[in-house]
């Protein structure tokens, strides 16, 4: 039996493609499904491309440095240091002929992108050539852990934080996956340290600043140095330049930059010695901090109390005294429901004003 | 949302794995014994589906040897049947080269190679279509991000991605340029050749 191969790879071709623009439905799924499976001709020529396909994903080696993003011409692979004389095997590169001048201006992402990659093929054939130190650490809820990194940089992780690290020789890289964490770098300009969260890079030579991820919201603290912010999605968008004392809030991606003293940052990170500050501080925000690091949550019933604003130092693990110190100065009533404390509006004691 | 992956079965991954990585042995051998090369693109695409469904019966034990048996055996069959040959050449074609070690599928191992076949096979693409591929699979953007950015419509993209996604196979796994130099006929093959 012979097929037209030509026509079955080019609706091959659409199926990826349709496949790939997103908002896929289980009944196009189902579809794909069915051409896939009442030839074994269509199977193998989609296999054939999505193979190919899926490779190319390879490719951001190249691409996920700290530089905004273009596209390089065409044979400017040969300058990137992947392929230069010194790591390549003799002869192979044939474009490398093509010399110029200028370094490749994106290697700077090279282990970035290696986490994607290596996570797309097992990650074995990597280590032979670029040698990536890789660890990860993770917090339960209400913990807190200190991490010394290889370079001399600390990481210190809050509640229910997942970190991951891969480290090569030109880069530093770690991912905050979850939760927030406070990174104390130890200065190399050789090597970039790089945050990489909630699709943006957080960029560092010798600083100390925190991270922390929300339901998609993403925070930067910088208590000493300087950061970059950088979309890792658009290019085309500046990075932010983060002195000491910045606090940057991301959501929606859109960047907004706080400039606060330097105690002031500071005090956004005393969770690390198990504490939280709060001047004039919403309920609502104060009750998320809490919620952060205690398994029993607090819910706010009652909408008319989250404007309200509390101040004063509180440890973290002790959200039965914050609870505690609302009802005495606040016309708030706490009452146990399961796993929850629900606060509700004393009605008297607030009419009573 | 994940979509389920075309490559949900187990021997979708083998077939990728211990067969697709031979594509540009296979293709030499395709373009060594057989006259007709603008046949060769669906010999290929047959010898895969029979390859394919060989497997799903019985796992080969040596993926390459039976890829280049089932070839031969391919090229017997048309050669009996579209009588192009004098068929009393047919018995020579037992002894077709295999030629297992010809080519030995490196790059899946060796991570340099398989980027700089990837960087090489992007490069061939037209330019718009490189550009387009280029955002998509190394950018990461969205299609219609893609399209709002490049000005053009959500359609032209996927065409380009369509389009893009062939040629992308075609030289990654089958090299089909300069690298695949046109094989020197020789010995007991030659006389599939057209006679020059």
């Amino acid at each position: 039996m012979t097929h037209d191969h030509r026509q079955i790879e080019r609706d091959a071709a659409l199926w990826l493609a349709r496949r790939d623009a997103g908002g896929w439905a289980d009944r196009q799924q189902a579809a794909l499904d069915a051409w896939l499976t009442a030839n074994v001709a269509h199977r193998v020529a989609f296999l054939r491309l999505e193979a190919a396909w899926d490779e190319t994903a390879r490719l951001k080696t190249f691409a996920a440095g700290d530089t905004a993003a273009r596209i390089p011409a065409r044979g400017e692979w040969a300058q990137s240091p992947y392929f230069a004389p010194s790591h390549a095997r003799a002869g192979r590169s044939r474009r490398a002929a093509a010399r110029r001048p200028r370094r490749w201006p994106v290697f700077a992402g090279l282990a970035a992108s290696l986490l994607v990659a290596a996570a797309a093929m097992g990650g074995f054939a990597w280590r032979d050539y670029t040698q990536v130190d890789r660890a990860a650490w993770e917090t339960a809820l209400g913990g807190q852990r200190v991490v010394n990194l290889t370079d001399g940089s600390t990481v210190t992780l809050g509640s229910e934080t997942d970190v991951r690290m891969a480290f090569s020789r030109s880069e530093r890289n770690l991912k905050l996956t979850r939760g927030e964490a406070f990174f104390d770098v130890a200065h190399d300009p050789e090597r970039p340290f790089v945050v990489h969260a909630n699709g943006y890079r957080v960029i560092a030579v010798g600083t100390r600043f925190d991270v922390r991820r929300d339901a998609g919201q993403l925070r930067v603290v910088v208590t000493r140095g300087l950061v970059r912010l950088q979309s890792a999605h658009d290019p085309s968008k500046a990075p932010s330049m983060l002195p000491a004392g910045s606090i940057a809030t991301i959501a929606d991606d859109e960047v907004a930059v706080q400039q606060v003293s330097p105690d002031e940052a500071a005090q956004a990170l005393s969770w690390r010695s198990g504490f939280v500050v709060f001047h004039h501080t919403p309920l609502a925000e104060a009750v998320r901090e809490f919620n952060r690091y205690n398994a029993r949550q607090i819910v706010i019933a009652d909408p008319s109390l989250e404007a309200l604003r509390v101040g004063g130092n509180f440890k973290l693990d002790n959200s039965a005294a914050f609870v505690r110190l609302m009802q005495s100065v606040f016309p708030v009533q706490a009452q146990q429901r399961g796993r929850e404390v629900v606060l509700t509006r004393k009605a008297q004691a607030h009419t009573a004003r | 949302m994940r979509y389920l992956r075309g490559m949900g079965k187990p021997i979708d991954a083998w077939f990728v794995r211990e067969v697709l990585v031979h594509e540009q042995a296979l293709m030499r051998f395709l373009r060594r014994n057989w006259r007709d090369h603008d046949e060769i693109v669906d010999l290929r695409q047959e010898v895969y589906v029979r390859v394919y469904e060989a497997a799903t019966r019985r796992m080969p034990d040596s993926p390459k040897s039976f890829l280049f048996a089932t070839a031969r055996n391919l090229l017997v069959d048309r050669v009996r049947h579209q009588r192009i040959v004098p068929i009393t050449a047919v018995g020579d074609i037992e002894q077709l080269n295999v030629m297992e070690d010809e080519l030995e599928p490196a790059r899946w191992l060796s991570g340099r190679e398989a980027l700089a076949r990837l960087a090489r096979a992007l490069d061939r693409l037209p330019d718009r279509c490189r550009e387009v591929v280029w955002l998509r699979r190394i950018e990461d953007l969205p299609q219609k991000e893609i399209a709002r950015r490049l000005g053009i419509s959500e359609k032209t993209v996927e065409k380009h991605i369509a389009k893009g996604s062939r040629m992308l196979a075609d030289y990654f796994h089958g090299a089909l340029d300069a690298d695949a130099t046109p094989g020197k006929a020789r010995g007991a093959h030659r006389w599939l050749r057209k006679s020059t």
